[in-house]
């Protein structure tokens, strides 16, 4: 086999239309892709295939997996799939990015605030109330309640596209509980492991100081008067899909990792259990959905989270990232209007455009919409993760028809966008050859008392020839994505926090008693 | 109309229980009918009594006992002054889509979030569609829904939904309420959940004082008259055939019962509790005795 050595560039063509981010469309690379490249030439189709196996074996033993959810089987845990050709994104391009991403956050922030406040952009006119009061994110419960700081979304994660005339697009905001962080700062420990020759002759902008910048924002906003803050991660449990990043971020950030049955309210404070007894607790970053925090709100029929937990935050000694009724500004129905809320609430023409996108509730765009379907993207308002896409020119005759009738019986549920020609980063196959894969992108912004954007974020791959979806658990994969140094440093960490001490130990004894509820019907009788 | 109304909850529990959070909205509410002038609450063990507005506006007063107690006893007494409402107006199916009624019927038009299907509805829906305006279908709503179910305890639960009544074909006023609400909204006529007291003595009997149960009626938004001027909210009650009066001592208002639960709390422990609950109101305007 003797053409395995060969380099894996040469067969290497991008896709036109799509703009590839390495390679201009003539098939040399891209003047910032040189060197990398090169490198890439030097360590061979055979070697590449060699540091993949590598890379595999050294995931599985450190848990760096998650589970794919195939149509014909069972979940199984695999490595994840991290491609060893990095994007690169030039010094000035992200600032532009950066500088896009952080007036979003503003206004989402702002929209929030607004929503549960004074509603002015609803009686401006500009978002209308029935949108937001049919949303089921939308939180009665926290009406009226201003978090500490006036911050709502302390982690944000956009996803960006990159279309191909180059301009960059955001196609979904996620200001709820936002993953995939742990991913950006493995990646960029096992690329300095696995083929560190293809940084030399590059300044990569630093990803590691991202648990740093989450401590400080969480410490920023935590309301203890003179104490040091105690800040806790809350996690579902060992079963969430995302619980790796929960342990993980507990870790780096030298806090306790905790569960429902970990914490209790007594007189509208959070505490945790510790050896020590009850130990106050100032923040929480909780990486579960509302319907989970409060037994006492959010869902009637849920026994699950912490009692009194909202209380505690009415009563503002607690700090919850983010905040509760977030998801109210990252239904996707709101997506459409995130360009007017920059221009009303921060009085800015907006740096990042949206996808064009249709609203179905009314009847003339919706039968437009439907008489094109096959063209469009089609998305449910109120989910995540992909769930419920259907891609017009990818789905079957059936699938159109099904989304159709989904579509007529519940408009407002569905938005529908102009399909995005994602950009391609070339892509190791499984024979070690380079080929186009197409991408997007998840910068982590961390909102404290000022809006810090770690360099990059996620880059997630379709590693399916021709596939637009880059859902991990659909078959997607990802890449470490640098951003290069080029003399500005504004969003540096700065040094790092010397007191990042080592949190009380939990009691291995959890709270044994369930929870019971009580409740009386209304049942007077007739007269 | 001018009442004492007295609300008294007593749990006991089979063995300790602890961290019991609970949130009431008992306190009648301040409307243009109704005055409450004094609001009192006891709760034994002893607990600190916080108070909120919700996003609806009803008064909500929370308290926890953290540590380990065998019973729960929340005594609420209100003095409260009530008046007839006026009128209820007059205006056409047609003033049903106008922008200052839609805007002023907000979320009360609105669908459930994620309801399913209701069997059997349909025939009901019918019916309410051929009054001749808004107001009379609601005259026809207050007889067909007593007409159709049975009330009868025990047939349904707190937790019940329009299907489990339609199934059962009996329920309590609960019941009777959000299905009224579902009918309501799918002609258009924007409709909330109102939780309150009623002052139930048969009209013929001087009692000055009655042993009641918190009770559940529904406002329905009623275009003005002739379909100009403002919309207005008017009470209905299904459970017994008639509009609320002065007779009915509201406490608050939601999209269902779940945004307004006169009790609701969660303690820790297993243990099983048994519940009593009764609600003393009694008349106190000299003139009830003179009607007696």
């Amino acid at each position: 086999m003797s053409d395995t050595t060969a380099p894996p560039i040469d067969s290497y063509n991008p896709r036109a239309p799509f703009l590839d981010e390495l390679f201009e469309t003539d098939g040399r690379p891209r003047e910032v892709a040189r060197a990398l490249i090169s490198e890439l030439e030097r360590i061979g189709a055979e070697g590449l295939t060699e540091v993949g196996r590598r890379r595999d074996a050294t995931f599985l033993r450190q848990g760096i997996t998650f589970e794919t959810s195939g149509e014909d089987g069972p979940t199984r845990e695999r490595p994840f799939p991290l491609d060893l050709v990095p994007r690169v994104i030039g010094g000035d391009e992200w600032r532009t990015l950066k500088r896009g991403l952080a007036q979003r956050i503003r206004a989402l922030n702002a929209f929030v605030d607004d929503i549960y406040h004074a509603r002015e952009i609803v009686r401006e006119g500009i978002v209308p109330w029935r949108l937001v009061v049919s949303s089921p994110n939308f939180a009665r419960a926290v009406h009226g309640i201003r978090p500490p700081g006036g911050v709502y979304t302390h982690v944000a994660g956009c996803d960006l596209v990159r279309h191909s005339n180059g301009s960059w697009k955001v196609i979904e905001d996620n200001v709820r509980t936002p993953s995939g962080i742990s991913y950006v700062l493995e990646n960029r420990a096992a690329m300095t492991q696995l083929v560190p020759q293809l940084f030399a002759n590059y300044r990569v902008r630093p990803v590691d100081h991202y648990p740093q910048l989450l401590l400080r924002a969480l410490r920023s906003v935590a309301p203890s008067a003179d104490s040091e803050a105690t800040v806790v991660v809350w996690t579902p449990g060992s079963l969430n899909s995302a619980y790796f990043e929960h342990a993980f971020l507990a870790r780096q950030m030298g806090v306790e990792l905790v569960e429902a049955s970990d914490l209790v309210v007594r007189d509208d404070v959070l505490y945790m259990r510790t050896t020590r007894g009850l130990e106050r607790v100032h923040a929480v970053y909780r990486r579960l959905d509302d319907d989970f925090v409060d037994p006492l709100e959010f869902r009637p029929d849920s026994l699950l989270g912490v009692p009194g937990l909202v209380r505690a935050y009415r009563a503002g000694s607690v700090a919850i990232a983010n905040a509760f009724g977030t998801g109210v500004a990252d239904n996707k129905a709101v997506y459409h209007f995130v360009p007017e809320m920059i221009r009303f609430y921060l009085g800015e023409e907006p740096i990042l455009e949206n996808v064009k996108t249709y609203l179905l509730a009314d009847e003339e765009v919706r039968e437009h919409v439907l008489s094109r379907i096959d063209q469009l993207v089609v998305k449910p308002t109120d989910e995540s993760g992909g769930k419920g896409v259907t891609i017009g020119p990818h789905a079957t005759e059936r699938e159109l028809e099904q989304v159709a009738a989904a579509v007529r019986a519940k408009p407002e549920a569905w938005i529908a966008q102009e399909v995005v020609r994602l950009s391609t980063v070339p892509t190791v196959g499984p024979d070690g050859l380079l080929a186009p894969r197409h991408v997007d992108l998840r910068p982590f912004a961390v909102f404290g008392e000022r809006i810090d954007i770690v360099p990059g974020g996620l880059t997630r791959v379709a590693l399916q020839e021709g596939s637009m979806i880059v859902n991990s658990s659909r078959g997607g994969g990802s890449k470490d994505t640098w951003v290069l140094e080029d003399g500005d440093d504004a969003d540096r960490a700065g040094p790092p926090l010397a007191d990042v001490s080592s949190p009380p130990a939990l009691p291995e004894m959890r709270y044994g008693d369930a929870w019971t509820n009580q409740q009386q019907q209304q049942q007077q009788e007739p007269q | 109309m001018h009442f004492s109304i007295r609300y008294l909850t007593e749990y006991r529990y089979g063995s300790p229980v602890s961290d019991n959070l609970n949130a009431l909205r008992v306190r009648p509410a301040t409307t243009s009918s109704q005055r409450c002038d004094e609001f009192h609450t006891r709760i034994d063990p002893e607990a600190r009594v916080t108070r909120h507005l919700d996003y609806f506006g009803t008064e909500v007063l929370e308290f926890g006992i953290p540590t380990g107690h065998d019973h729960l006893t929340i005594d609420v007494r209100a003095r409260v002054v009530t008046s007839a409402p006026p009128e209820p107006p007059h205006g056409p199916w047609s003033a049903l889509t106008s922008d200052a009624y839609v805007e002023a019927a907000g979320e009360f038009l609105l669908p459930w979030q994620d309801q399913p299907p209701i069997a059997g509805i349909e025939e009901l829906e019918a019916s309410i569609r051929t009054a001749a305006d808004p107001l009379a279908a609601l005259r026809l709503l207050v007889e067909l829904v007593p007409d159709t179910f049975e009330y009868r305890r025990g047939a349904t639960y707190v937790g019940s939904t329009v299907s489990d009544l339609l199934a059962a074909g009996a329920g309590v006023c609960q019941d009777f309420v959000h299905l009224s609400l579902v009918l309501l909204r799918r002609h258009g006529i924007a409709a909330r959940y109102v939780s309150g007291y009623l002052w139930a003595a048969p009209e013929d009997e001087g009692s000055d004082s009655l042993e009641v149960d918190t009770h559940a009626w529904l406002e329905a938004l009623l275009p003005g008259v002739d379909g100009r001027g403002e919309p207005v909210w008017v009470g209905v009650d299904p459970t017994n055939r008639r509009f609320a009066g002065e007779t009915h001592v509201k406490i608050g208002h939601g999209r269902f019962y779940a945004d307004i639960p006169p009790v609701k709390g969660v303690y820790r422990g297993g243990s099983t509790s048994t519940l009593g609950a009764n609600v003393q109101m009694s008349r106190l305007d000299p003139q009830a005795g003179a009607r007696a």
